[in-house]
C-alpha cells in the first residue's frame, strides 16, 4: 500500500470509506471542516451519501436511521457541536445502533475557540448523553493512528452493536503526515437485526422506551454485560521507555507525542521517564497503571484540560503513589520543553524526599 | 460618524476587507443612533457566524449566545425585562439553517424585538459551504456538483406565519438599510429584516454587480398591511423586491401576553416587595 501525505481530518474520511462506510451526515463546524470536504468529495464516488444537514441534531438522527437499516454510517463534528448530537448517542446506545462519531475537540466550556483541546474528555467517557451506557473511546496521536483506528472503530461498532466515538483535536485534524490506509474492506459484517422491510419474516421494532421499568432495567443489565466484555476485550494502551522508569507520563492523543518530545530531552540528562498512552479513553487501561505503580516513584498526568483523565488515573493507583498533574486548558497548546521542566522538577522533587 | 456606539479607539474588526457586514454595520449604528437608544436601554443578541460578531464593534451590551440560537435567548432578555429594545444580529445559517425552529416559532411567540439576518447565502466562518438560502447550481467545496436544495424563503415563511414586521434590505445602500432597521426596532413586535449581503471571499454569484441587477425597490403603491401582496412579493425570485413587504399590527405582543406585565410594567427584578409578597402569600 502507497504511504500518503495527508491531514488527519481528511485521513478520517479516507479511513471511513475503507472501512465500508456509506454514510456521512454533518454540519459545518471549524476545526473539523475538511472531513465533511473530503466526504463530499470522496464518498459519492465510492457509491455512498454525503449530506450537510441543517443542524447537528439533524445529522446523528439521520445516522440513527442509516445505521437503524443497516448501513455503515458517520458523523463528524467539533466541541460544541458533539454536545448536540449528545440526545442521539443516548440514543444509539439504548437501541445498540453502531456508528462512529468523530469529535475534532476544540477548546471549552460554551463555544470556546477553535484551538485544539482535550476538554471533552468526561463528556466522551462518562456516556455523555443520559442514561446508564457507555460509548467506546478511541483516542489517535497521529494522522496514522486516526486512519488505523477509525477503521478499528467502524469493526467495534458493528461487532458490539454500539456506537464509537474517535476524540481526536483540532491539532491532529489540521496537521499532515505520512499515512498508509487499511486495505479496503471487502465483505461487510451480516446484520440480522436491521430494518430492511418486512418480507415475510416477523416484524422488527427499535424503540427505546418501555413502560415497565422491569423490562428497562432487564436491558441495562444487558448492556453493562456488553459493557464489561469491551472492557475486557477492546483496551488499547501504548508504554513508552517504562520499564526501567522512575517517573510516568501519562498522556494521551497530541498531549502524549509533546509528553514523548519531553522525555526524549530529559532521557538524555539521564532521568528515568517513561510513558503510558492510553489508546482507549473507554475502557480506560486502569491495569497497566496498577501493574507500574509498585515500580515507580510518580506518575505525571498531562493534559490539555485541567484535569480529566487525572479522574481515571487516579482511580486506578488507588492512592498507592503520588500522582502530578500539569494541564493547559482552554486551546492552549503546551511545548516538549514545558512538560520537560515539569519532569525535572518532579524527578528533583523525588530525589530529595 | 462619532456616536455613543462607538468604540473611543479603534476595534479590530475580523471581517475580509469588502465584506457586505461593514455596511450593515454601519447602519445599524446609524438607526439606534438616530433613534436615541439610551445606550442601557439596548442588548444586542447573536448567535455564532460572521454576522454574529456584529454586535462586537458596537459600543452596547450583547449577549453572545450559541449558534442559532440568538432567538430564545433573546426572547429570554425581553421575558425578563420587557422594558429593553432588543436586537437580535445573525446570519442566514445560525438564523435559517441551524436555528430554523426557533425562527419559525419566535416569529409565533412575537415577541417585541427586531431579528437583523445578514444574508449572504453562504457560510463565511466555516468557509464556504452552502447555507439554507444558497440558490440551486451554487458550488462549494462540500456541494462539490451545486446545491440541489430548495432555498429557504425566510420572507414567505415570516408572511405565511402573520409575523408582525418582514423587510429586506440590501448591504451596500446604507440609507434605505438604516432607514428599515428603524423602523423594524420602532415596530411593535417581531420584526424581521433580511439583508441581503456580498461575501466576496465564498460566494462568487452573488457579488455587488448581481445584487444590483437583481433587486429593485418597493414604491410607495405597495401596502404593507396587504398579506396577500407581501406573498406574493416574497415568491418574486426573478428581481427581488427589497423594502417592507409586511406589517402585522393586530396580534399582541409575547410580553403583553404575559400576566407578569399586564398592571405593572416593571422588570420583575425591579420588583422590590416582590419576595416580601410571596412570603405573606406563604404564611
Amino acid at each position: 500500500m502507497n504511504k500518503e501525505f495527508m491531514s488527519g481530518n481528511h485521513s478520517f474520511g479516507e479511513a471511513a470509506i475503507r472501512a465500508g462506510c456509506k454514510h456521512y451526515f454533518g454540519y459545518p463546524i471549524t476545526p473539523q471542516n475538511e472531513l465533511g470536504e473530503y466526504m463530499s468529495e470522496h464518498l459519492p464516488k465510492a457509491g455512498g451519501v454525503f449530506l450537510q444537514s441543517e443542524s447537528e441534531t439533524a445529522a446523528i438522527n439521520m445516522v440513527e436511521g442509516a445505521s437503524a437499516v443497516g448501513a455503515r454510517v458517520m458523523t463528524s463534528s467539533s466541541s460544541p457541536g458533539i454536545s448536540l448530537k449528545q440526545e442521539g448517542i443516548s440514543y444509539l446506545a439504548g437501541l445498540e445502533l453502531p456508528a462512529v462519531i468523530v469529535n475534532v475537540m476544540r477548546g471549552g466550556p460554551g463555544l470556546g475557540d477553535i484551538s485544539a483541546a482535550q476538554g471533552d474528555y468526561f463528556q466522551a467517557t462518562r456516556g455523555g448523553g443520559h442514561g446508564d451506557y457507555r460509548t467506546p473511546v478511541y483516542a489517535p496521536a497521529s494522522v496514522q493512528e486516526i486512519a488505523d483506528l477509525t477503521y478499528k472503530a467502524f469493526d467495534t461498532a458493528d461487532k458490539y452493536r454500539t456506537p464509537v466515538m474517535v476524540l481526536s483535536d483540532g491539532l491532529i485534524g489540521q496537521m499532515k503526515e505520512p499515512v498508509v490506509f487499511p486495505k479496503k474492506i471487502e465483505k461487510l459484517p451480516e446484520k440480522e437485526w436491521a430494518l430492511r422491510g418486512m418480507g415475510s419474516g416477523p416484524s422488527r421494532l427499535m424503540a427505546s422506551f418501555h413502560i415497565d421499568p422491569a423490562v428497562i432495567e432487564r436491558h441495562n443489565w444487558k448492556l453493562f454485560r456488553k459493557y464489561q466484555e469491551i472492557e475486557k476485550n477492546e483496551t488499547m494502551y501504548e508504554t513508552y521507555m517504562t520499564d526501567d522508569a522512575d517517573i510516568i507520563a501519562i498522556a494521551y492523543g497530541c498531549t502524549a507525542r509533546i509528553a514523548k518530545g519531553a522525555i526524549k530531552r530529559v532521557r538524555k540528562d539521564g532521568i528515568k521517564a517513561g510513558l503510558i498512552r492510553p489508546i482507549t479513553l473507554w475502557p480506560f487501561p486502569s491495569q497497566i497503571i496498577k501493574d507500574t505503580a509498585s515500580k515507580i516513584k510518580k506518575y505525571i498526568v498531562f493534559e490539555m484540560s485541567t484535569g480529566q483523565m487525572l479522574d481515571d488515573v487516579l482511580l486506578a493507583v488507588e492512592g498507592r503513589i503520588k500522582v502530578q498533574f500539569h494541564g493547559r486548558p482552554g486551546g492552549a497548546i503546551p511545548t516538549p520543553a514545558e512538560f520537560a521542566r515539569i519532569i525535572y522538577r518532579e524527578y528533583q522533587l523525588e530525589s530529595k524526599s | 460618524m462619532n456616536s455613543v456606539f462607538d468604540f473611543k479607539d479603534t476595534v479590530d474588526i475580523a471581517w475580509c476587507p469588502g465584506c457586505g457586514n461593514f455596511s450593515i454595520l454601519k447602519a445599524l449604528k446609524l438607526a439606534i443612533n438616530e433613534l436615541n437608544i439610551a445606550q442601557d436601554k439596548l442588548v444586542m443578541v447573536s448567535g455564532i457566524g460572521q454576522a454574529a460578531k456584529t454586535p462586537q464593534y458596537i459600543r452596547a451590551n450583547f449577549f453572545n449566545g450559541l449558534h442559532g440560537r440568538s432567538l430564545p435567548a433573546a426572547t429570554g432578555i425581553k421575558a425578563s425585562n420587557p422594558e429593553l429594545t432588543v436586537i437580535a444580529v445573525s446570519g442566514d445559517g445560525c438564523t435559517y439553517g441551524e436555528g430554523g425552529n426557533h425562527f419559525i416559532h419566535t416569529i409565533r411567540r412575537n415577541p417585541d424585538i427586531t431579528n437583523i439576518v445578514h444574508n449572504n447565502m453562504v457560510y463565511g466562518l466555516t468557509k464556504g459551504q452552502a447555507s439554507p438560502t444558497s440558490e440551486r447550481g451554487f458550488k462549494t467545496p462540500v456541494q462539490v456538483t451545486g446545491v440541489y436544495l430548495e432555498p429557504f424563503n425566510p420572507m414567505a415563511v415570516a408572511v405565511s406565519l402573520n409575523a408582525s414586521f418582514v423587510a429586506r434590505a440590501y448591504a451596500a445602500d446604507i440609507e434605505q438599510t438604516k432607514e428599515i432597521i428603524k423602523k423594524a426596532v420602532n415596530n411593535r413586535g417581531y420584526s424581521l429584516v433580511d439583508i441581503f449581503q456580498p461575501c466576496v471571499s465564498f460566494n462568487k454569484i452573488n457579488t455587488y454587480q448581481w445584487y444590483k441587477e437583481n433587486t429593485y425597490y418597493l414604491d410607495n403603491n405597495h401596502d404593507p398591511y396587504d398579506r396577500e401582496k407581501a406573498m406574493h412579493l416574497a415568491f418574486e425570485n426573478n428581481r427581488f423586491p427589497l423594502g417592507i413587504f409586511y406589517i402585522n399590527n393586530t396580534n399582541k405582543t409575547f410580553e403583553e401576553n404575559l400576566p407578569a406585565y399586564k398592571d405593572n410594567k416593571l422588570p420583575l427584578f425591579q420588583r422590590s416587595n416582590i419576595r416580601k409578597k410571596i412570603k405573606e402569600f406563604l404564611d
